[in-house]
């Protein structure tokens, strides 16, 4: 009976553990901006507000 | 550039093998060469394939068992601090000393408490599933704070650990209470079974964000292979919280 259960319980997991984990992780888990960036490639452009961002000019400097 | 000092001096991930700087640039690899989630997985299933064909050899030939752990050890260690970009050739026969490694030292469990072999087998595996569901669904979210709560802890724990081997060797024993049956030590085994299941789940963010990014090919061989050594670890410590509960 102990065999039965657990070894079930084993095979079910790695059945389980072969489809879930070719597919692809949530949307919550993915796009969040907490996430960490290991290989550093990829940048942030959360930070970047579209049609606010001016251009400094020489005469804005003075 | 992380805002963690402690990340920054001894690297990003709590698990030893993913503290490697691999460099190349992600998206400027032809597709056929980038790591992708099917490889990881396929290339999971023969490490687990060559660890139970290794496991079959340690239970018929126990004797096997400490040669075997420490050409394991030597070939671990050679794949992180050596040469991740050779994990396809090293990799497989880590999981193949590995595995002879633990069907010898599940022999010897099995002699003392039968069906504990089996027992801790189904909560690997069912452990490993359960955690791989949380983290597909998002239900647990791995941040920068949380890889470095793991990683410290898995340092501590390899710390006490070695310091209780030396101890050993000097004939004292080890360090007490924490190999006991006692409420303290199953308590500690507890702690040790929760940090090798959380470093999973820093073992499927790695592979995800490999694949996501487009790292080279090679790392599917070495994000298994990290796979395999957390499963390796998790499966000895659910033994040894097992033999600890069963001997009460």
């Amino acid at each position: 009976m102990n065999a039965l259960i657990f070894g079930g319980l084993a095979i079910i997991s790695l059945f389980i553990f072969f489809n879930l984990g070719k597919m692809k992780a949530s949307s919550k888990q993915l796009n969040r901006n907490n996430r960490i960036n290991r290989f550093g490639t990829q940048q942030n452009t959360n930070n970047i507000i579209e049609g606010e961002s001016k251009e400094i000019v020489d005469e804005d400097k003075d | 550039m992380s805002k963690h000092s402690a990340l920054n001096t001894f690297g990003r991930s709590g698990n030893p093998a993913f503290t490697k700087n691999f460099g190349g640039s992600a998206y400027d690899l032809p597709l056929n060469q980038r790591m992708t989630l099917d490889g990881a997985v396929n290339k999971t299933g023969i490490l687990l394939c060559l660890c139970f064909a290794g496991a079959f050899i340690g239970w018929n030939i126990p004797a096997l068992l400490m040669p075997a752990w420490i050409i394991g050890m030597i070939l671990g260690f050679v794949t992180i601090f050596r040469s991740p970009s050779k994990a396809g050739s090293t990799a497989p026969l880590y999981a193949l000393s590995q595995g002879i490694f633990l069907g010898g030292i599940t022999l010897f469990f099995e002699a003392q408490f039968p069906g504990i072999g089996i027992q801790a087998i189904g909560l690997t595996f069912g452990i490993l599933a359960s955690l791989l569901f949380c983290y597909k669904s998002g239900l647990i979210k791995p941040t920068e704070n949380f890889k470095l709560m793991i990683f410290s802890a898995t340092m501590g724990i390899a710390l006490l650990y070695f310091i209780s081997i030396i101890m050993s060797l000097f004939g004292g024993g080890g360090i007490p209470l924490i190999h006991s049956n006692g409420l303290f030590g199953i308590g500690f085994s507890v702690f040790v079974v929760s940090i090798a299941a959380l470093n999973l789940v820093l073992d499927f963010d790695y592979i995800e964000e490999g694949a996501e990014k487009g790292m080279p090919k090679y790392m599917e061989w070495y994000g298994a292979f990290s796979l395999m050594v957390t499963l390796v670890w998790l499966y000895l410590e659910i033994l040894r919280l097992l033999a600890k509960l069963r001997s009460r």
